[in-house]
């Protein structure tokens, strides 16, 4: 690869990514309709994804500000929900260790789930984070681009809560959830953290559900997949 | 402080700690997460989205709320089990909303 110039390896990156354009900019629509469900207004619903660019997160702290919780609860949730990038940025960091740090922190802004699939094989090759950046950057495009579609839609509606709009989260986390629900484990996971979730949501004041629920439902998961791994492993793998 | 001036701390608060969670391991001196840690984290995502999923559609202001809004939320959820499309599965809950609240006043 040392012939191929880091242009070509940013723009590689970049038009590779194109056909997830399709999957991330509707997202981001999605996202912008939810948040000015919330309450959001048009600047801090585009801010949002200018400076946080994290689909999920964003997704669930437009659910928590419809719900008016704390601060402390949407930082607290943004935390859990994007701690899986320590895994993701982890796994890229050693072959990126010879590259300048500048580089590396510019590139970490872009690691996010869909880039991430892109480019971990090019960059565990060795080949640098150029590519990574080009798909990063082009998906932060889409992003950007759905959101301010969205935002453009919602401009149109006086009221969007009254038009179920706040439907948009559980359905659109249902089809995020339905390819987990193979596997024995998550599926527990889910189970336990849909029960707890909606017993906690009942019965306990605030906005703390969110996380009994999310941490019991992966103790339990994890949980029941210690208990007997070589048979839920293989029943995912046939249900699969 | 004003309304605005909260939700421009929170998104700025955001901001910082998904930067910080992506570039921790890339800027600083790097070393394996422990393995349990990483084992338990697999769970997470399914757990948190029937987190969302589930108070939001059945008690989405912390009593449990049938009526249109349910109906049209469970259809919603049935397109969604068939199609595994976002955008369908929203235009089904949405369209059966409308529909729904039409039908019964």
């Amino acid at each position: 690869m040392a012939h191929r110039t880091t242009s070509t390896e940013f723009w590689d990156g970049f038009l590779q990514s194109l056909p997830l354009w399709m999957g991330v900019a509707p997202f981001g629509a999605v996202y912008a309709l939810a948040a000015r469900a919330a309450g959001l207004n048009a600047p801090e619903t585009i801010g949002m994804s200018v400076l946080v660019y994290a689909g999920s997160a964003q997704f669930a702290a437009a659910a928590l500000f419809a719900g008016g919780a704390g601060a402390l609860a949407i930082l607290l949730t943004t935390f859990i929900m994007n701690a899986r990038h320590i895994l993701m940025s982890a796994s890229l960091a050693p072959p990126l260790r010879r590259y300048p740090a500048l580089s590396r922190a510019g590139a970490a802004f872009v690691v996010v789930d869909e880039s991430y699939a892109m480019s971990v094989s090019r960059v565990l090759g060795g080949s640098g984070p150029t590519f990574l950046v080009g798909a990063g950057v082009s998906l932060y495009l889409a992003w950007l681009a759905g959101t301010a579609a969205g935002v453009a839609i919602t401009l149109g509606l006086a009221r969007p809560g009254s038009v179920g709009l706040d439907l948009v989260f559980p359905l659109s986390f249902f089809v995020l959830l339905l390819p987990y629900l193979e596997a024995p484990p998550e599926r527990i996971a889910a189970v336990v953290a849909g029960g707890l979730g909606l017993a906690s949501r009942l019965f306990l004041p605030g906005p703390w559900y969110l996380l009994i629920a999310a941490i019991g439902g992966m103790l339990a998961g994890d949980a029941s997949a210690s208990r007997g791994p070589k048979v839920t492993r293989k029943r995912g793998a046939a249900a699969e | 402080m004003t309304p605005a001036e909260r939700h421009w701390l929170i998104i700025a608060g955001m901001a910082a700690i998904t930067y910080a969670l992506r570039a921790a391991p890339l800027i600083l001196p790097w070393r394996p997460i422990d393995v349990r840690i990483e084992q338990r984290l697999r769970y997470l995502p399914p757990a948190l989205f029937a987190a969302l999923i589930v108070p939001s559609l059945l008690a989405p202001a912390g009593t449990v709320q049938g009526g249109v809004r349910l109906w049209a939320g469970l259809l919603g959820l049935a397109v969604g089990w068939r199609t595994r499309s976002i955008p369908v599965t929203i235009l089904a809950g949405l369209g059966s909303f409308a529909l729904l609240r039409w039908l019964v006043p």
